[in-house]
């Protein structure tokens, strides 16, 4: 019974190798009571800077050009990867930090139009620090449905609606 | 395929709903009051100075209650009556013999009487928990802005909560509408507040980084169930009543939301698309693995578990846009409760048979046992989102 037993001893290394990392990563997180073997995503935001509003006078909004998402998705389009780019470039050779605010259409339900423009912002966040940014300089908000970049029902409005706007802090 | 004893359970179960119930006849050994599902009430105009205004609020209670039926005196088992005057009640309930089955005195201004008596009379004839005493609120753009607003759930009393001049939305109201949740953006991220409606006390209590949304307050009042993007991905926490000592229940690729409590605070229904689309899945509130709610639809969001445990209220993908499901927990069928345009957020009420939602820019009640259906907030602006106190 060879085989059995290798893949046994695999998934103690295995298991041992996850208990090692998970408790080397939560230490310094809030007492997580999930279960294990779910998925890790994603990297802590950093401390919120008090007094810098995406909506505020001190935040650019215009900068950059907004990341745009497909239909109740919230993966960052191969089409949009030369803007995440852009930013990255910018911010390599530029103090300044940023807020990436994510945005909806309106053919969802609010609150989860709400968390949908979340995620849609932390993908452009994960793409930047893939791009070596530091996830410490990059804040996100999310907006959900409300602030349409464009009024009415048309797929062309929906489709300028499903963004990420990325605001310089000044 | 033929059901041959079908009429002798329907026989059987109508001999049993008449049977007088040993348990209560006990309680009171001098008045037995039938208990069941639709009892055929007659009510007398109210006399006193306040009784035709009290009259008109308690006939659209006992209406809108489901529970009873207002016929004539020969129809009716009991006959209401009472008086109003100087905002308080006096009410009474005698049945066909005379007897007084019900008589107290209520104030507090009448219409605030008028539904505590209402209230009363649902739960001495029927043994349910009325609606008429609790509050909805919403969410308006009446002032340009999206603001909290707070009413009757017959939409009298409509009071502006907020003035943040913001983005003030996804309202939370605890039990007995003592203190209500809601997601706020006046700081430029999405925070979460809490508002103590008695004293008017506002706390901003969750201000992690990212986004602070969907804030439910547990039935026993003592905990948040909220979706937080702090640790890099929207999951779903517990936190105390405060938003303090923030406990992480889920870990997924996708997004948690709307949470919404058990009756007994201790189990969390929330959407997520982990599995791809929108899905319902219900976790202990203490953690572990979460259950997915099959139910047939490929998009559901914004749930709402009935304060009996027995059902759960959410949206789907349907109509003009979004209507009204509702999913048996025990017997698992899932069917939908609105008509018409596209209804959103539902809410149950402490009935547990009436779901509010808002269409048109109103709020309406559903009663999902009849399928009626009540416009009970209108005129307030663009009203949406309706929260309704357990």
């Amino acid at each position: 019974m060879f085989f059995p037993f290798k893949t046994l001893f695999q998934s103690l290394i295995a298991a041992a190798l996850v208990l090692v990392l998970y408790t080397g990563c939560e230490t310094t997180q809030d007492e997580f009571v999930g279960v294990d073997g779910d998925f890790v995503t994603g990297s802590p935001l950093p401390e919120r800077r008090e007094g810098v509003s995406f909506m505020g006078g001190g935040v650019n909004r215009n900068q950059f050009a907004p990341v745009y998402f497909s239909y109740n998705s919230f993966e960052v389009p191969g089409s949009e990867d030369g803007k995440i780019v852009t930013v990255a470039e910018f911010m390599k050779s530029s103090p300044n930090d940023i807020i990436v605010a994510g945005f909806t259409d309106a053919r969802g339900t609010e609150e989860y139009n709400r968390v949908l423009g979340e995620r849609r912002a932390l993908a452009v966040r994960d793409a930047l620090i893939m791009k070596g940014i530091s996830g410490s300089r990059i804040q996100t908000v999310s907006f959900g449905e409300e602030l349409p970049a464009a009024s009415g029902s048309s797929e062309s409005a929906y489709s300028q609606n499903r963004r990420a706007e990325i605001g310089l802090i000044q | 395929m033929r059901f041959p004893l079908l009429p002798f359970a329907v026989a059987a179960l109508v001999a049993v709903h008449f049977l007088p119930d040993p348990v209560s006849a006990q309680e009171t050994p001098t008045i037995t009051i039938k208990k069941g599902n639709s009892v055929t009430v007659a009510l007398d105009p109210l006399t006193g100075g306040d009784g035709p205004g009290a009259t008109k609020i308690l006939q659209n209670d006992l209406e809108i209650s489901g529970w009873l039926q207002v016929g004539s005196p020969a129809q009716a088992g009991y006959t209401i009556r009472g008086t109003a005057s100087g905002g308080s009640v006096t009410g009474w309930v005698v049945d066909r013999g005379g007897r007084e089955v019900l008589r107290a005195n209520y104030s507090g201004g009448t219409r605030s009487a008028v539904h505590q008596f209402a209230d009363e009379i649902v739960e001495t004839l029927t043994g349910n928990r009325g609606i008429a005493t609790s509050k909805i609120a919403f969410i308006s753009n009446k002032t340009g802005r999206k603001e909290v607003y707070l009413a009757d759930y017959d939409g009298a009393n409509v009071i502006q909560l907020t003035r943040d001049n913001a983005i003030s939305v996804s309202p939370s109201l605890g039990p007995d509408a003592r203190k209500l949740a809601y997601t706020g953006y006046q700081s430029g991220y999405a925070d979460v507040y809490l508002i103590d409606i008695p004293s008017g006390a506002r706390n901003r209590i969750l201000k992690y980084p990212g986004t602070n949304t969907g804030a439910a307050i547990s039935p026993n009042g003592g905990r948040i169930a909220v979706s937080l993007s702090k640790d890099g991905n929207p999951e779903l926490y517990v936190t105390s009543i405060n938003g303090g000592g923030a406990k992480r229940l889920t870990r997924t690729r996708g997004v948690e939301a709307s949470p919404t409590w058990s009756p007994g605070s201790d189990a969390i229904i929330y959407t997520s698309d982990n599995g791809g689309t929108p899905q319902l899945y219900r976790i202990s509130a203490s953690g572990g693995s979460p259950t997915l709610i099959s139910t047939g639809h490929s998009y559901n969001t914004e749930p709402s578990w009935s304060p009996d445990g027995r059902r759960v209220a959410f949206n789907v993908k349907g109509g003009s846009g979004f209507q009204v499901a509702i999913k048996d927990l025990t017997g698992g069928s899932t069917s939908i409760a609105s008509t018409g345009g596209s209804a959103e957020n539902p809410a149950f009420g402490p009935s547990s048979r009436h779901v509010a939602y808002s269409m048109g820019g109103s709020i309406w009640i559903v009663d999902i046992f009849t399928g009626k259906r009540f416009q009970v907030i209108s005129g307030v602006g663009n009203a949406t989102q309706p929260t309704w106190s357990l």
